[in-house]
């Protein structure tokens, strides 16, 4: 190829990347024609951990599928995610219509450009540090120095432990190592002896309290009182599209909730068999744990302000989010 | 010096039938010290085994080989071969493969150089001191693995169709250049070859092998004097003499 | 005039793929695609880069990586190669060996998560092992089949001369014979053990790391600085297979057929 050739194609080259840069923003609702084409297949996002009991109820029991049938859903199907962040992935890659999520990982995911919003809420606390057998403590600061396994960057359970160890003037950068990992390494970690303490969601502070491998010193209602944890994320299109559908999707969780309130045991064995957990850890978490759960949006917005907030001071959003961003409360009726 | 006596070697294979496939039957075989013999035969007439068992390479089933009264169990220092296949090291120049054996002797690198260097003299590749083999043609190759065996100062070379891979016109040089170097250095030498031609150019003694079991069939005596001339009308009724006997007694049965 | 590379290609023509391909992926995202998180731009890319630079954490992700592969690397090697000189030189202890390594093989590095955790901790040890699962294999494999394949007529050359216990055999003719192969085992282990690299640092073992921080922000949704990382993972990858072929090849091999000046 000729030289002079090269040089005019390199120079068009330059010339259109002049042209092109900085052009990209996230296009938000792109799609604005409103179909009300059925929905074929509803997919919903959650994690296997007694603080989302109330989807795996209503999906064992054939309820999502039940209620939703007669709105135009033909399916309904679910996907496991170890932890947050994965799971807003997914939703970002348009995989997911619903999802029983923390509410960090979801702010995380909302400054980045996913198109979805909160419409209920789904829990409140429910986690707990635990600090291996044979670890004295005494309080935060015998954590100086120690490593803590606990869920990865921008989660709830990252973002409040951050939180609480600098409110008792620990700095979690420099005092400590925070490592972060799936729940499953983290159990195994502590499990073996090789991490101090692992701050995590229930059950899988009870699987490590019953194996006598650690126990617990403090829970989660105790480093932020009444925190939001997991809340109920549908999408934007969802929303614009079939609102129908969302208010109903409140409604069977709620139904749900009830349900697992009034028959316990029936609730734990159910969900030991969906995640294999072990019925045991099931029943001690649901008897020790600091959480409850509770679907009304609007008294979370502030704590889930307050979360924004710390996630942008922390540097891990980039801008700040407002309330309209975050919520739609039409569709939560109080029953 | 050179005196080697083989006596009633055996040697045979187990088939995959149970039966024996017998490479070697009762061979018995003197060599006089300085004599250059050929050994002369078609594939699978054993004359690779016997080279081989002569080396200390293999072992005889039965049967004895015996260089200067010492029999030979294993490789010996007093034994030298060059191989049919390439078996220059490639990742050592030439020098260092003459030098090999001498400094597996323990021989420090200024000295064992310099030894080197004379038998690189002798095969007349000098220049090609510090080159790799894969620098080197087929020739040249055959030429260093003569150097490198006489290094170490055996008293017997063995060679096992050292030319056969080579173009008529290097074979016919080479084999002028090492009847030299033997006249020179005085070894006593077993040359296995398959071509009459190049048998009755170098040897004093030609035995011709015949297959299944192998044995020794016929030996002839060479007593033209060297330089030979392949034109010569003596060396061509020899040369006839030799075929025309193989074709008629020791052609496969 | 220096436009042809040793290897003949113009290398000209390969600064000018690039820049193509960047101007496509550029068009792409900024023009067809619009979301940065489904995929970002050159330009974010550069930009994440420039603040990544500016933060200074970069380096010390670098210097621990490294780390982290030297252990495992160095793990593999040491384990390795004597492992596949055994095996090479003894068929014996090949059968005895050999179905276990055909059945470790195919697990996947990432698998050996646990184990890392249950045996090191959270330690550099650990990530170090993921690294020595995926590099060991190549190793072990290309060297004994290099010292299997040994042409016999070395080692009869070598025992006429004078070299005749094992011990020689293997130093003098088998390791130099089959140390083109055991380079080339060498090489792939490296491509393979630098791949470990971000199943090695996933769980938690160090704050620093290119592969850690790829999670750090893949947690954030920070797609414009998890390509960051990738790219530098690529071109370091890169660099280490250069650094082998034009160091290792030229002084340890260049006796091989055709490859001498």
């Amino acid at each position: 190829m000729k030289s002079s050739a090269i040089m005019a194609i390199a120079s068009a080259a330059v010339v259109l990347l002049l042209l092109v840069a900085g052009c990209t923003q996230p296009s938000g609702t792109s799609d604005t024609k409103t179909s009300k084409a059925p929905v074929d297949e509803l997919v919903i996002g959650y994690q296997p951990s007694t603080h989302q009991m109330a989807f795996i109820t209503a999906m064992e029991k054939g309820w999502w599928q039940q209620d939703l049938a007669p709105l135009g859903v033909k399916k309904v199907s679910d996907k496991v995610f170890p932890s947050g962040p994965s799971e807003m992935q997914a939703m970002q890659a348009g995989d997911l219509d619903v999802a029983y999520v923390g509410a960090a990982p979801f702010l995380t995911a909302l400054s980045t450009g996913l198109d979805a919003k909160i419409v209920a809420g789904v829990n409140t606390q429910g986690s707990d540090l635990v600090v291996r057998s044979g670890l004295e403590y005494t309080g935060p600061e015998s954590l100086k120095g120690k490593t803590i396994g606990t869920f990865a960057v921008g989660s709830i359970q990252d973002t409040i432990l951050r939180d609480w160890l600098k409110k008792n003037n620990i700095d979690p950068d420099k005092d400590l190592t925070i490592a972060p990992m799936s729940p499953g390494d983290a159990v195994t970690a502590i499990l073996a002896g090789k991490v101090d303490a692992v701050f995590l969601p229930t059950p899988s502070p009870s699987t490590i309290v019953n194996q006598g491998k650690g126990k617990v010193v403090v829970q989660s209602g105790e480093m932020y009182p009444n925190h939001t944890c997991c809340v109920l994320v549908v999408s934007g299109k969802l929303i614009r599209e079939h609102p129908e559908i969302v208010k109903q999707i409140i409604a069977t969780n709620d139904k749900a909730v009830s349900w697992n309130l009034q028959n316990p045991d029936e609730a734990a064995v159910i969900y030991a068999t969906k995640t294999s957990a072990k019925l045991e850890d099931v029943k001690t978490s649901l008897a020790e744990w600091d959480g409850s759960w509770a679907s009304d949006p609007n008294i979370i917005v502030d704590p889930v302000l307050e979360y924004a907030k710390i996630q942008y001071d922390l540097g891990y959003i980039k801008k700040s989010l407002t309330k309209d961003e975050i919520f739609d409360l039409s569709f939560y009726q109080k029953s | 010096m050179g005196d080697l006596v083989i006596q009633g070697l055996n040697q045979s294979f187990p088939r995959d039938d149970g039966s024996r496939l017998v490479v070697l039957e009762d061979l018995s075989l003197t060599v006089q010290d300085k004599e250059f013999v050929c050994i002369l035969g078609s594939s699978g007439c054993g004359k690779t085994t016997l080279l081989r068992m002569i080396a200390g390479l293999d072992l005889a089933e039965s049967g004895s080989v015996v260089l200067d009264g010492e029999e030979i169990k294993g490789p010996n220092p007093k034994v030298g071969m060059v191989f049919q296949e390439y078996s220059l090291f490639p990742w050592r120049t030439v020098i260092d493969n003459i030098a090999f054996g001498l400094e597996m002797r323990g021989m420090p690198k200024e000295e064992r150089h310099r030894v080197a260097e004379e038998y690189l003299e002798l095969v007349n590749l000098s220049q090609f001191r510090d080159s790799f083999p894969s620098e080197l043609s087929g020739g040249m190759r055959q030429r260093v693995a003569v150097a490198r065996a006489l290094a170490l100062d055996p008293v017997v070379l063995l060679m096992d169709e050292p030319f056969g891979a080579l173009d008529a016109q290097t074979r016919n040089k080479l084999q002028i250049e090492l009847l030299e170097i033997w006249e020179k250095t005085k070894k006593t030498v077993v040359f296995i070859t398959h071509s009459v031609d190049e048998a009755v150019f170098l040897a004093d003694r030609i035995i011709v092998m015949t297959p299944r079991p192998g044995r020794i069939c016929q030996v002839f005596s060479i007593p033209l004097p060297r330089p030979r001339d392949r034109t010569d009308r003596e060396f061509a009724e020899l040369r006839r003499e030799v075929l025309d006997l193989i074709n008629q007694h020791c052609s496969i049965q | 005039m220096g436009k042809h590379a040793k290897n003949g290609r113009d290398w000209r023509l390969g600064v000018l793929a690039i820049a193509l391909a960047l101007i496509v992926w550029q068009f792409i995202a900024a023009v067809i695609i619009r979301y940065p998180f489904i995929l970002p731009a050159p330009t974010d890319v550069a930009l994440a880069f420039v603040s990544l630079v500016a933060k200074g954490d970069i380096f010390i992700d670098l210097g621990t990586s490294l780390v982290h592969f030297a252990i495992g690397l160095g793990l593999a090697l040491i384990v390795g190669i004597p492992l596949g000189i055994i095996m090479g030189w003894n068929r014996r202890i090949e059968a005895l060996v050999d179905p276990v390594i055909e059945l470790l093989r195919p697990i996947p590095p990432l698998a050996w998560i646990p184990f890392a955790i249950i045996w090191f901790g959270l330690t550099s040890f650990s990530a170090g092992f993921i690294i020595f699962i995926g590099a060991v294999f190549p190793i072990i494999i290309n060297t004994y089949s290099g010292f299997r394949g040994v042409p016999r007529v070395f080692v009869e050359a070598g025992k006429m001369l004078g070299c005749t216990k094992d011990r020689d055999l293997v130093r003098y003719i088998a390791f130099p014979a089959a140390l083109p192969s055991v380079a080339a085992g060498i090489r792939i282990a490296t491509g393979v053990g630098w791949m470990c690299l971000v199943a090695a640092e996933l769980f938690g073992v160090s704050n620093f790391g290119l592969g850690q921080k790829l999670w750090f922000y893949y947690s954030l949704h920070q797609m414009d600085s998890v390509v960051v990382y990738m790219i530098l993972l690529g071109i370091i990858g890169l660099a280490f297979d250069m650094v082998f072929r034009s160091y290792v090849d030229k002084k340890f091999l260049k006796w091989r057929t055709g490859e001498v000046a």
